[in-house]
């Protein structure tokens, strides 16, 4: 997999605002953002224990953990509310003619 | 903040180091003293009765923080039993007689497991599970013994069932009362879990009284009152919690249900604070005092007693939140499932989830879910923002699984 690889993700309109849709791609699972700033996308199971962040509320720019209420920063991944304590890996997100890209490599 | 100044954490639980924490944050200066009576760093309970007795995680996987974290911070972490408090003289003295004086200092003792009085032979025999020591035990315990009986049908006893069940371990629960998990617990939710357990083998009897125990060999045989006989190899214990305050029985401090607090954490005595399972601290929004007993709670009364230790007054207002996991269920309860005028049912199977909002003149007062893992968690904390908001909800959206409730914070919090 080479640098430039992008890999559609779907439809623009495919995720509401302050929303987040799951993307599962080569065994891995993604977490895909619209919040007000456009799309960001970070690793889809929780830093703290494995639980997908598909069912996490997104409020405000931060992705909230279904099962322990750990709070991380979209944009930067960044743990920002104990329990979670290592920051989540973020993904490089394009627009393309309606379509979201992701860059995983 | 220029003198050097003494802090002193007696408890070495989770609103022990996030206090320990939060202070450092604002005060770089003062010493800052954990005593706990256990011989690890501050860890995760919740574990324990989980993901621990399973196998699934070791227990240096359970620290909070990493050791390199308390020597960056200056955070001292001395491994001592406090028998004696003196707060006139402000000084806290350990088993082996040393004082140790300080000028601020927060109780963050938690809670004891309350003990089973069945008869003087049986009582020593009973296991209970609180702390990494007792994990330990229960776990070389039951790799030798496959019928075990567990007396309390609360979070603890049945996720600890939960745990052992997926062992293979032959499993009897004992409840006294007529439903798992206490009254708070809506009863369809309690009956959803109470199916789960025992189509995975567990036989449960609810409303039961146990007569008597008696030790025969190696088993021991309960009699319940109804005339029933249970065989166990060993017997765990799981039935409620008391405030860990005996350390301060015969002093001024006042203790009602636990240190009384207020929204500051602060307790009668002056540079004397409490948090987390110990303290029954005012509570702004419900305007009464309330003892809570969980992983949030504890962390998050921490965190504000260290700001207040640390001179940044900040009142404590959040919104109790709970959970527990068994087998692949999730259970979540937010606010307080108490004084409500309605209930709303969303949902009504637990792959989708099944959340049940107790309500009080058209406001969300307390939620109680049930789903596969994950699954509730983002309704439960809307309802959390919903009740902290203390906004007026739409039922109509409450109750229709086709309409998220984002909306419901969406709308109201952009006026």
């Amino acid at each position: 997999m080479n640098n430039t690889e992008w890999i559609e993700v779907g439809k623009t309109d495919s995720i509401e605002i302050e929303d987040l849709i799951r993307f599962d791609h080569a065994d891995k699972t993604f977490c895909i953002y619209r919040i007000e700033d456009g799309y960001f996308a970070t690793d889809g199971i929780c830093s703290h224990e494995a639980v997908h962040l598909e069912d996490g509320l997104v409020i405000d720019g931060e992705i909230e953990c279904p099962m322990h209420q750990g709070i991380f920063d979209i944009k930067s991944g960044k743990a920002i509310s104990p329990p979670a304590c290592e920051d989540l890996k973020t993904y490089p997100i394009k627009v393309e003619n309606d379509l979201i890209y992701i860059n995983i490599s | 903040m220029n003198n050097i100044k003494k802090i002193s954490i007696l408890g070495g639980g989770q609103a022990a180091v996030y206090a320990a924490s939060e202070i450092r944050k604002h005060d770089t200066n003062s010493i800052i003293t954990i005593f706990s009576e256990e011989n690890y760093l501050p860890y995760e309970r919740p574990p324990l009765s989980k993901d621990f007795l399973m196998n699934k995680k070791k227990d240096e996987e359970l620290l909070f923080f990493s050791k390199d974290f308390f020597l960056d911070q200056h955070i001292n972490y001395v491994n001592n039993k406090i028998t004696k408090v003196n707060f006139d003289r402000k000084i806290i003295i350990s088993n082996n007689n040393i004082e140790y004086s300080y000028d601020k200092l927060l109780i963050a003792t938690g809670s004891t497991n309350r003990k089973l009085k069945i008869n003087d032979k049986i009582d020593s025999e009973i296991l209970y599970l609180r702390n990494l020591d007792d994990a330990n035990k229960i776990k070389n315990k039951i790799s030798k013994v496959n019928k075990i009986a567990i007396i309390g049908g609360g979070f603890i006893g049945l996720e600890i069932a939960s745990s052992l069940s997926q062992q293979n371990k032959s499993i009897n629960i004992i409840e006294i009362s007529n439903q798992l998990m206490g009254r708070i617990i809506p009863s369809q939710i309690a009956n959803i879990v109470k199916a789960e357990h025992e189509k995975n083998g567990t036989k449960l009897f609810i409303n039961t009284k146990i007569k008597d125990i008696q030790k025969k060999d190696q088993n021991f045989n309960i009699l319940l009152e109804d005339n029933n006989l249970i065989e166990a190899e060993i017997i765990i214990g799981g039935i409620g919690s008391l405030p860990s305050v005996d350390l301060f029985n015969n002093t001024d401090l006042k203790i009602e249900n636990g240190i009384l607090t207020d929204e500051f954490c602060q307790t009668s005595i002056k540079d004397v604070y409490a948090a987390g399972d110990v303290s029954n601290f005012y509570h702004s929004l419900y305007k009464k005092n309330i003892r809570l007993e969980s992983y949030q709670h504890a962390q998050n009364h921490g965190i504000i007693a260290g700001k207040n230790i640390a001179g940044i007054k900040t009142e404590y207002n959040s919104i109790p939140w709970m959970w527990s996991d068994q087998f692949n269920l999730n259970l979540q309860l937010t606010g307080l499932c108490e004084n409500y005028d309605n209930i709303i049912k969303r949902g009504d199977n637990i792959e989708s989830g099944i959340i049940y909002f107790f309500m009080k003149n058209e406001k969300i007062n307390g939620a109680c879910g049930l789903g596969l893992m994950g699954k509730i968690g983002r309704d439960i904390r809307i309802a959390s923002k919903l009740i902290e908001k203390n906004i007026f909800v739409d039922k109509n959206i409450l109750v229709d699984q086709n309409q998220k409730l984002n909306v419901l914070i969406k709308n109201k919090f952009a006026n």
